[in-house]
Formats: structure tokens, C-alpha cells, sequence
């Protein structure tokens, strides 16, 4: 036992970090609710800013873990990423897509410069408003029973755009959070990683065979360990060179997505990927103090209150588009509304990069309220439904 | 929309990150909806006759995988098929697959498929053997057909009523 050191604390408070999220997470889906708000809040709970029990004192502890789970998240939407999906959509879709995205990032920005916290926290904060969760999305969509639906091609379509454009915001917020001071520097900053991109952008195009080659093996224990080794591998690589490990991650299941083997590394890696996703978020809620997210219930009322009138109004353009009636018109706007995932990953990555201090606190009451708000919403949009005015509904079929 | 129809009356949708979703009418006016998860799991959708486009379904049910290929088996007439359809079989180009019984008087009961020479005689070939709830996947030559075995063939469409008389015979009456 020379190099495995007496583990001990660190192995308690990692398993009693995950059994927390866990045991939080499966009470909330008793009254229906999404899991990863509930394993920030066991994050929250458990953390050493709030009274009682304090699991881990520092959420740097599990940073790498945490960033792990990041690494993870990210690379299993680049595995399920396909263009076939956006062009096959149509044009149709593609609009319907941009007009949520318009709004939301639009309404997102124009709130952070309200805020005056500063012009980087604003593209921070309209990420975070702009970008609805595609797991809590998907889980909703299913247990609601709702895939059947007339709206449901479409609300899955838009969380096809969204993910891309993720991808895309994360590559551009990079540089602007890195502090780089000065036009030379900064274009230096966009052109590496945009270099970094279009790199890895081609082996995607036309070199996905080699490099599942080099990673597929028949036997799934080998597998996992080349597949998960060539994730994590990139991603820092990506890190060093100042585009984050979560482009890298997305870049490389990207390329993965695009080898006959992509299937099954999607499923090899799911039950990773929800572990650690789960020590991400339970981290981020370590860092959260209660007190912070009190002192700014105000801006995160009015970003939530800003959020349900972006998307129902999306929601409805949309449907218009589609010709949906009242009903269905109303599921979109109301289950896009969920946030999750990108918010939290968006907040993670600038808390590194010392901006105000009030960003993670705020996306994390954001986050908590409409996570919780929006799947309670969506269960009710029969009752919503009847109240939208009619002029706002298109009479027709598809046009 | 990606819809296509891969056949006259089943249209399908791509779910992006969940699965595909076909739409196959019913013959009281009801439409069935069954969603193919990635994960293996199948939700199937019932919408109401005379349903609107955009009206969503009231009735849904999901099954595993494991289920829904026993469903499958069950609607396709593995277990048991009526007399009236007794005569449709599976036809793939021009391969063709069927169940058949076989029965205590059958020319084939109590004999072994090298005896019977299936292959050589009727050119068909016994691919399975459901015997009780066992099955017996790509039957040796050795193995004897017992009274009451369901076979299933695969072979040319033309060979099939070979096959019939001289394995299962004629039933009586």
C-alpha cells in the first residue's frame, strides 16, 4: 500500500457527495422532479457555506472529479451530435431554432449589460439565460408522454440548434473570459482556437475511421479505457491551449460521432458520464453560499420572470411556424423552458476567471428555479393553454 | 419534416436523442404511435379515432426491449396463428419464411431431419424449433420433429407446398 495513500476522508466525502446527490435527486423525482438542480442543491446543502452536516469543505477537493464529469457531459453531446438531424429539419426548422435563439440570447445580453456587472458577466449571463437543458428537455418529453405530440419533432429540433450553438458559445466565450487584454493578443486568443476547431473539425470530416481504429477494440473493457483516455487526453490538451476542455471534449465526440463504433460508446459511456456529471453539479452547489443567492433574488426574478415571456413568445413564433394550435403552441414555449447543464457549465467556467462574484450565485438560483419552475409548468399547459389570446395562434394548418 | 414512409401505410420520424417514431393506422380508425428509444425501450401511443393532427394521445403503455420483441412474436403469429389466416405467410423477395405445426399423424412426427431429408427432398430448410417454451435454433440433422413442434421454415415460395406434404401432410377432413 505505498502509493495508494490512507484515503479515508477523501473516500467518505466523495461517497457521501455522491449518495447525497442521490439520495436529493430521488426524492425530487417523487414529486417530479429533474435531477440536476437537485444534486446542486445537495451541493448546496451539504456544503460547507450552509448549517449542519458539511460533506466537503472545499469544492476544490473534487475538482478534478468534477471536471471529469464536465469533460464527459460534454463529450457524449458531441456523440450524439449529427447534422443529418439539423438538415433533415428543413429550413423550417432551422428558423424555428434561430428565432429562440435571437431571443433568448438577445434578451439575455441586453439583461447582463442592465445589470451593470460588467460586459464579460453579460455574455456569461446570456448564455446562461439563453440555453435550455437538452437532458432535462429529453427526460420531460418522456415521462410526460408527450413523444407522440404534434410540438415534439419540434421542441427536439430546437434543442438539435441550441446544442450546436452551445458548442459554438463556449468556443467564443473562451478567449473573452481568459482576461486577454489587447486587440493582437485576443485575435491571437480566437485564431488558436478557432485553428483548433477547424483541425479537429476535418479529422471529424475525414478522418473518424482512423481514429476509432486507433481507439476500437472488440472487447468494451479496452474500449472504455482508450475511448474515455483519448476524451480526457484532448480535453486538456484543448485547455493548454486556451480553447477549455469542454470545446475539446465536444470536438472529439464529435469525431467519434462520425465512426461506426459511435453507438456503442455512447452506450459504454452513459452510466460514466451520469456519475461524474453528477459530482460536477453536486461541486458547483459546494461552491454556492446560500446568503450570496438571497442577495441577488432580485436580477434572478427578473431573469427568470424575462425567460418565461422569451419562450413562450419563442414558443409561440414557432408553433406558428408549424401551424400548431393553442396546446401544443404552448408545450414548446413552457418545455424549452428548463435550464440546466449548459448554465451550470457556463457559470463553472467563469468562476476561474475572476468576474464578479454575484455570476455563480445568480445562475445558480437561475438555474434552481426554472429547473424545478419548468418541468411543473410543462405538466400544466392544458390549463395554461386555454388563456393564450387567439390571435396569437395560427387558425390554419401547415402553411 | 425527415418523415419517409418505408412502407404504403407506416410513416417514421427521426427523435433527435431519444429514439424514431412510427405511425401505423389500425383498422377501427385509431392511429398507433411507437416510439423506438435508443436505449431499447418502446412506448406505444394510441390516438382516438377521428383524432386531429395535432390532438395528443390519451392511452400509453411502454414496454423493454425483451417485451417488445415477445409482443412482436405474439402480433406476427409465432405462438399461434388463426385458421382463417393460416395461409399468409412472411415473404421477403422471394424468400419466404412460415410457422407450421407439426402434427401426431403428420408424415414428418417421430423422424429425424436427416430421414425426412428436408433439404434434399423439399429444398426448404428448418431454421428453428419451438418445443415448449424451449427453442431450438438451427436444428442438426439428428434432431427427431415430435408431435406438436412449431417449425419455422425459410426457403423459396414455390417449395413451400412440397414441404407441407411431405412433413406436416394433409390434415384430416
Amino acid at each position: 500500500m505505498s502509493w495508494v495513500f490512507p484515503m479515508g476522508d477523501e473516500l467518505i466525502a466523495l461517497g457521501g457527495a455522491f449518495l447525497a446527490a442521490g439520495v436529493v435527486a430521488r426524492f425530487g423525482r417523487h414529486i417530479g422532479l429533474p435531477t440536476i438542480p437537485l444534486f446542486m442543491l445537495a451541493g448546496i446543502v451539504f456544503g460547507p457555506h450552509t448549517p449542519g452536516v458539511a460533506l466537503v469543505e472545499d469544492p476544490r477537493d473534487l475538482a478534478l472529479l468534477a471536471s471529469l464529469g464536465l469533460v464527459l457531459l460534454l463529450f457524449y453531446l458531441g456523440l450524439e451530435f449529427t447534422l443529418s438531424d439539423l438538415i433533415g429539419g428543413g429550413r423550417r426548422l432551422v428558423a424555428a431554432g434561430s428565432i429562440y435563439l435571437v431571443l433568448n440570447i438577445g434578451g439575455g445580453l441586453a439583461f447582463g449589460f442592465a445589470l451593470g456587472w460588467g460586459g464579460r458577466e453579460a455574455l456569461v449571463i446570456a448564455g446562461a439565460l439563453a440555453f435550455s437543458s437538452s437532458a432535462i428537455v429529453t427526460k420531460l418529453l418522456v415521462e410526460l408522454r408527450r413523444l407522440a405530440n404534434p410540438e415534439t419533432r419540434l421542441i427536439l429540433g430546437i434543442i438539435v440548434v441550441e446544442d450546436l450553438c452551445v458548442a459554438l458559445y463556449l468556443a467564443i466565450l473562451q478567449p473573452v473570459l481568459s482576461g486577454i487584454q489587447g486587440i493582437a493578443p485576443t485575435l491571437t486568443s480566437f485564431g488558436k482556437a478557432f485553428a483548433f476547431l477547424v483541425i479537429l473539425g476535418a479529422i471529424a470530416r475525414w478522418g473518424a475511421r482512423v481514429v476509432s481504429r486507433l481507439v476500437s477494440s472488440d472487447d468494451d473493457e479496452l474500449f472504455t479505457v482508450c475511448f474515455v483516455g483519448l476524451a480526457v487526453l484532448v480535453a486538456g490538451v484543448a485547455d493548454e491551449l486556451g480553447v477549455s476542455e469542454a470545446i475539446g471534449a465536444f470536438m472529439i465526440g464529435v469525431v467519434l460521432a462520425g465512426s461506426p463504433s459511435a453507438e456503442r460508446i455512447k452506450r459504454l459511456v452513459l452510466p460514466l458520464r451520469d456519475a461524474f456529471a453528477a459530482v460536477f453539479f453536486f461541486a458547483f452547489g459546494l461552491s454556492i453560499n446560500v446568503g450570496d443567492v438571497a442577495s441577488v433574488a432580485g436580477p434572478i426574478g427578473a431573469a427568470v420572470m424575462l425567460s418565461l415571456v422569451l419562450n413562450v413568445a419563442a414558443g409561440l413564433a414557432a408553433a406558428r411556424l408549424y401551424g400548431l394550435r393553442a396546446e401544443p403552441a404552448t408545450n414548446v414555449g413552457f418545455t424549452i423552458l428548463a435550464r440546466g447543464e449548459f448554465s451550470l457549465i457556463l457559470a463553472a467556467m467563469a468562476t476561474g476567471s475572476g468576474l464578479d462574484g454575484r455570476l455563480s450565485p445568480f445562475v445558480a438560483g437561475y438555474v434552481l428555479v426554472l429547473a424545478i419552475a419548468g418541468p411543473l409548468l410543462t405538466s400544466r399547459t392544458a390549463s395554461i393553454a386555454r388563456r393564450v389570446p387567439a390571435r396569437l395562434i395560427s387558425q390554419g394548418g401547415p402553411p | 419534416m425527415n418523415e419517409h414512409q418505408p412502407s404504403a401505410t407506416v410513416s417514421e420520424v427521426v427523435l433527435p436523442g431519444i429514439g424514431r417514431r412510427y405511425t401505423l393506422p389500425a383498422a377501427d380508425g385509431t392511429h398507433l404511435v411507437v416510439v423506438v428509444h435508443h436505449s431499447g425501450r418502446r412506448d406505444i401511443y394510441v390516438l382516438p379515432p377521428g383524432a386531429s393532427p395535432d390532438e395528443s394521445p390519451t392511452t400509453s403503455f411502454s414496454l423493454t426491449d425483451d417485451q417488445a420483441r415477445r409482443l412482436g412474436a405474439v402480433l406476427g403469429g409465432a405462438y399461434f396463428k388463426p385458421a382463417v389466416v393460416a395461409d399468409v405467410e412472411t415473404v421477403i423477395g422471394n424468400l419466404l419464411i412460415d410457422w407450421v405445426t407439426v402434427r401426431a399423424d403428420s408424415p414428418g412426427a417421430s423422424r429425424s431431419i436427416a430421414e425426412l431429408e428436408i433439404r434434399r427432398r423439399t429444398r426448404m430448410t428448418v431454421v428453428a424449433i419451438l418445443r415448449d417454451s424451449d427453442t431450438v435454433l438451427a436444428p442438426g440433422p439428428g434432431e427427431t420433429l415430435r408431435a406438436g413442434d412449431r417449425l419455422v421454415v425459410v426457403g423459396r415460395q414455390e417449395d413451400l407446398g412440397a414441404f407441407l406434404r411431405h412433413v406436416v401432410g394433409v390434415p384430416d377432413g
